[in-house]
């Protein structure tokens, strides 16, 4: 028979429940890390510029939030059910929370949209541009922010994993920029374009949305791993099985 | 004179199905969530499959708690759920014994 006291049946039961509803830890974490890494690799040979990627790097960097996606329910599975599915009590101010960052996050894909739909009606994205449209991109691509629009209310289930999902997303958008500017076209080499090329504004634009990456990538790495300590603090609280 | 009658009728008055100490803690698992695995509760509170078994039948029997079973990858899960009933017996518990016990400060 259990020698924890009643509160502290009910506070492991809540933050265990949390880790099948709302808490992600490693997979949190995992998200946060994938998205610095990979802007910092693709980024690496000239930091301060946007480097053209080999167009196969580009489609995969795109698909990574869903890659995401499927290994944090492997690790949900394979870490944070252990004891068995305990469906967590809903909380209304918590769901409040949770909307609000998918709201954010969709404002921010929507201005992306616009910003690109604006981009080809002013002229700014000509075939005839630098670099531009030998090869355009393939039809799917132009569809990913709906994609990411569309797996938000299931991806961001906690606010952590909404950092994460955030982060994940922001590195995609930030490959798909380069691809409607200037799409890669075989057999051209790999381009190294400045911030001229950008003009200012999306120059900018792009400058800041990589700082976000990395410095939100860091704060989902640390809040993951955090939420991954306070499970273990749960299983360790546990009676031991006789 | 019968041993009951010299107990305060408010201690009488205590449901004997939530007073036991197993099937208590066994409730206060099961209001903290909205569903919850048998393997879970008994890590949780310790108990033997057994003895888990048993009192979870008898909560069941009172109305207090709803037995789930459903299948995960083949594998047969069972959860429990606290019934409406449960929850009012819960909390009925938890008043009567505040009232049971001295106000702070006196002896």
């Amino acid at each position: 028979m259990t020698t924890l006291d009643l509160e502290t049946l009910e506070t492991i039961t809540r933050d265990y429940a949390a880790f099948q509803t709302r808490k992600s830890g490693l997979a949190t974490a995992l998200g946060g890390c994938m998205a610095v890494v990979l802007v910092i690799a693709a980024l690496s040979p000239n930091i301060m510029g946007i480097q053209v990627l080999d167009r196969l790097l580009v489609e995969f960097l795109v698909w990574v939030p869903f890659l995401w996606l499927l290994l944090r329910a492997a690790i949900g599975r394979l870490v944070y059910r252990k004891l068995g599915p305990v469906k967590a009590l809903p909380d209304g101010a918590y769901e409040r929370r949770r909307w609000l960052w998918i709201l954010g996050l969709a404002v921010f894909l929507v201005a992306v949209l616009l910003a690109g739909l604006y981009a080809f009606a002013s002229g700014h994205l000509r075939a005839d541009q630098p670099h531009a449209a030998i090869c355009p991109p393939p039809l799917w691509i132009l569809l990913m922010p709906f994609l990411y629009l569309l797996a938000m209310p299931w991806a961001i289930r906690g606010i952590e994993e909404a950092r994460a999902y955030a982060v994940l997303v922001a590195q995609g958008i930030l490959w798909l920029v380069p691809w409607f500017l200037f799409s890669f076209g075989p057999p051209s080499p790999p381009l190294k374009t400045g911030w001229g090329l950008f003009g200012d504004f999306t120059g900018i634009s792009i400058l800041v949305l990589i700082y976000t990456v990395l410095i939100w990538g860091a704060l989902a790495m640390v809040r993951g791993w955090k939420e991954h300590r306070e499970y273990l603090a749960i299983l360790r609280a546990l009676p031991q099985e006789s | 004179m019968r041993k009951n009658e010299t107990l305060p009728k408010a201690i009488l008055d205590l449901d004997r199905i939530v007073h036991e100490p197993a099937r208590l803690a066994i409730l206060t698992v099961l209001a903290s969530a909205e569903e919850v695995a048998f393997l879970f509760l008994q890590r949780v509170t310790g108990m033997s499959k057994g003895n888990l078994s048993s009192h979870t039948q008898k909560l069941e029997a009172a109305g207090y708690l709803e037995t789930l079973k459903a299948f995960q990858r083949r594998i047969p899960v069972t959860s429990f759920r606290i019934t409406e009933d449960g929850r009012t017996a819960l909390r009925l518990y938890h008043h009567q014994l505040r009232t049971l016990l001295p106000k702070e400060g006196k002896p």
